[in-house]
């Protein structure tokens, strides 16, 4: 296990990179370390495998790092480095059987142990095909998994992973994530320092996130990785969603929209459903307008999306006709607005009662704007009957948006 | 593995009858031409305590000839390269910079001061029956890296990319003082030029055993060291991960080297591009592994200046090129190739 207790480091300019950081890692955990740039992620690696001196303690297997000379502390810790690179034509087999070093005596040359533990680095990384390739013509997804594997030749309790992801394609990605998986499952403890919060959240078991050289929050992914958590650490806004297929959580950002239209706080009621308001509604709110929306079914892309993000929402039922309850509700709403929205919604008879509640907004006097991103012929299931009434609807006012540019125009104005 | 095994001792081999041969060649070529059989004959003789059916005449001003003179300016040619090039090959290995070489931190600097006030303001004193500019360039060349080390140094760490500009920082200081004082020695000039472009002329025994006993140490430590070499490569921090006291061994392998080049540079004056270029060639061969790059570059490295030496003084007999310009002659046209050949990486 590895123990850190009020470990603080910095690089000599006086200014503290960690400021008191305490850790535990257990036997058999996986443990992701996020946080932003500069946050000290890098430093603590550094600082937890003895390459820079700090103040505290660093416990590894319970015997205190400054007592520990440089070789004993290679042969129960390894590190694979954020962005690997050498300009020396080493072959891949050179490479990876530079981390039985540590087991070497200088004139010892490799025992058949050694030749073992490499082969079976070899082996868990697939490697084997490189052996006798140069390590500057590799490609970076095999030069990642070479320089994992010189460090599981090291035969750790313990593996650091510093950023091993971060300039890989998507397969290659996933490729090391799922190594770096299985050998934890073979007992190795592995801490892995991640940019990536969904391949964090899909691999990792616990998670730090730190935050100007603290812990801002460690425990089960579930509980840490959270909007509110997301938002102190990196200061955006985030959805944190639960991946349907996997059960794991997953993070899309809010783009941060410019804020060139000046809306005044124009109050908005969006008529939409099944994910076609989720941008606008987020896009709206970011100008500065009150949005809200209804009448929703509970469940619905746009419901669960207005609810994160704080907008009012007049909601039925799960895959529910819209009564008329809530259809008397939507209206009391609409009356308290200044703008109604409609989006490119599909129509069918369920849903078909919110058209009727725009028809009645502008009998009320408000503006209506009827975004036609997909031509209303194309999305009508009730029949005929909603073309009709949309066309109704410009007859008697509406104004016709093509985007939601014009519609954040037209607002402003 | 064992393949690689088998290469690495046909290299050595190959490089050592390569040596073989053409100290053979030198020792024979020169004003008196000794056929080389004979030069072979005699050789085996002293070394089997064989008699030769020789004309004991011809075969004593041949032995004089090859024991006295040729010998002594051959074997020091040879330290010499072994000195230089291994020095190349640890400072490349601890800058992971290809334009390294023996004199990046300021060691021929200093010993081009030294020798320069050894020629022109001490001129006539000696020390033990030596002239004092061997003297005085070794210690200029390492009171140098001492000044350069330690302007380099901060705290505990030696930090690559200050050491250089450190060293290239005194370079420029030291190598505006020695032109002072050349301005000041007048005809003494001639001398002091010629031993800045280096070379053996008049060089014997006596300047042998000043080399060797750097050699005898140096040598055996910077192989002992050859594994951390491969090591530093890396990187330091990544050394030190794997299990190597990176910053211990560096400062080390520093103060071997530069003493290894500081020996060299004070009995055989400033020869160039020997640790920039060999080092580099014999890498091509063998790849970066030091523990046959550190041999194979020794070997190769005195064959280059043993045969370089050769040019030098039957080239335009009976006048003597400087061997600085034959080394730089043959060095700086292979460098600009080796830079055409491969801009991506030197390695």
């Amino acid at each position: 296990m590895l123990e850190l207790r009020n470990v603080r480091c910095g690089y000599g300019n006086g200014e503290e990179i960690l400021k008191s950081i305490s850790l535990s890692v257990d036997k058999g955990e996986f443990v992701g370390i996020v946080g932003p740039n500069g946050c000290g992620k890098s430093t603590l690696v550094k600082a937890a495998s003895g390459v820079l001196k700090s103040e505290g303690e660093i416990f590894i297997e319970d015997v205190n790092l400054k007592v520990l000379s440089t070789i004993q502390v290679a042969k129960k810790l390894a590190v694979v480095p954020q962005g690997f690179h050498t300009e020396f034509s080493f072959t891949v087999y050179e490479i990876i059987s530079m981390g039985r070093t540590p087991y070497l005596g200088r004139f010892r040359a490799e025992t058949s142990e050694d030749f073992f533990a490499i082969e079976r680095a070899m082996k868990a990384t697939d490697t084997f095909y490189l052996a006798n390739r140069k390590i500057n013509e590799l490609s970076g997804g095999e030069k990642q998994r070479v320089i994992i594997a010189q460090a599981i030749a090291q035969e750790p309790k313990i593996l650091i992973l510093d950023e091993p992801t971060s300039h890989l394609d998507i397969n290659y990605q996933l490729e090391i994530m799922e190594l770096v998986k299985k050998l934890n499952i073979e007992g190795l403890i592995v801490i892995v320092v991640i940019h990536d919060l969904n391949l964090a959240a899909v691999y990792c078991e616990r998670l730090v996130i730190l935050k100007d050289g603290m812990i801002l929050d460690d425990g089960p992914i579930d509980e840490v990785l959270t909007t509110e958590n997301i938002s102190k650490a990196f200061g955006v806004d985030v959805l944190v969603h639960r991946n349907p297929l996997t059960g794991k959580r997953y993070v899309t950002s809010i783009p941060r929209t410019s804020m060139s239209n000046n809306t005044n706080g124009a109050k908005v009621h969006l008529v939409c459903g099944s994910g076609t308001g989720v941008q606008i509604m987020h896009d709206l709110k970011e100008r500065g307008c009150r949005v809200s929306a209804g009448v929703l079914n509970i469940l619905d892309t746009d419901e669960d999306v207005a609810k994160k993000i704080g907008v009012e929402v007049v909601v039925e039922a799960p895959f529910s006709s819209i009564s008329d309850e809530a259809f008397k509700s939507n209206l009391e709403m609409i009356n308290q607005v200044d703008f109604v929205i409609l989006t490119s919604i599909p129509i069918g008879e369920g849903n078909f009662k919110n058209l009727l509640a725009v028809e009645r907004a502008i009998k009320m006097g408000k503006k209506v704007i009827i975004l036609e991103e997909m031509p209303i012929v194309e999305r009508d299931y009730a029949g005929g009957k909603a073309l009709k009434l949309i066309e109704r609807l410009y007859q008697q006012g509406a104004i016709r948006a093509k985007s939601s540019k014009d519609i954040f125009k037209m607002i402003g104005e | 593995m064992h393949k690689f095994k088998g290469k690495n001792i046909n290299y050595i081999l190959f490089l050592l009858i390569l040596l073989g041969g053409i100290v053979i060649l030198s020792a024979s070529l020169g004003a008196v031409s000794i056929p080389i059989t004979t030069t072979l004959k005699i050789i085996v003789s002293k070394v089997f305590g064989l008699k030769l059916t020789l004309d004991e005449n011809i075969l004593s001003i041949y032995e004089t000839i090859l024991f006295k003179v040729r010998f002594a300016r051959v074997v020091l040619a040879v330290l010499v390269g072994i000195a230089l090039s291994v020095a190349g090959v640890v400072y490349q290995g601890i800058f992971k910079n290809p334009m390294a070489d023996p004199y990046i931190i300021g060691v021929s600097s200093g010993a081009a001061l030294g020798a320069t006030l050894a020629a022109i303001v001490f001129k006539g004193f000696g020390v033990l029956g030596f002239s004092l500019v061997p003297v005085l360039a070794f210690v200029g060349a390492t009171i140098t890296i001492f000044f350069v080390y330690n302007l380099a140094r901060t705290g505990t760490k030696v930090p690559v990319a200050t050491l250089l500009l450190a060293g290239v920082a005194i370079g420029a200081l030291l190598h505006a003082i020695t032109s002072f004082v050349m301005v000041l020695g007048g005809k003494d000039l001639h001398f002091i030029i010629f031993w800045l472009m280096g070379g053996f002329s008049s060089k014997n025994w006596d300047h042998v055993m000043v080399v060797l006993p750097f050699l005898a140490v140096g040598l055996p430590l910077v192989f002992y060291f050859s594994r951390d070499l491969n090591l530093l490569l890396l990187g330091e921090e990544r050394a030190q991960q794997l299990g190597i006291e990176a910053e211990k061994i560096k400062k080390i392998l520093i103060i071997v080297a530069s003493l290894l080049a500081a020996s060299a540079v004070a009995v055989s004056g400033i020869v160039g591009f020997v640790g920039l270029i060999v080092p580099h060639m014999v890498r091509l061969v063998t790849g970066p592994d030091h523990k046959i790059l550190i041999p194979c570059s020794a070997l190769f490295g005195a064959s280059f200046v043993v045969f370089s030496d050769l040019l030098a003084r039957t080239l335009m007999a009976p006048t003597e090129i400087p061997l600085g310009v034959i080394t730089a002659l043959f060095g700086a046209p292979f460098f600009i190739y080796l830079l055409k050949r491969s801009k991506r990486g030197l390695f």
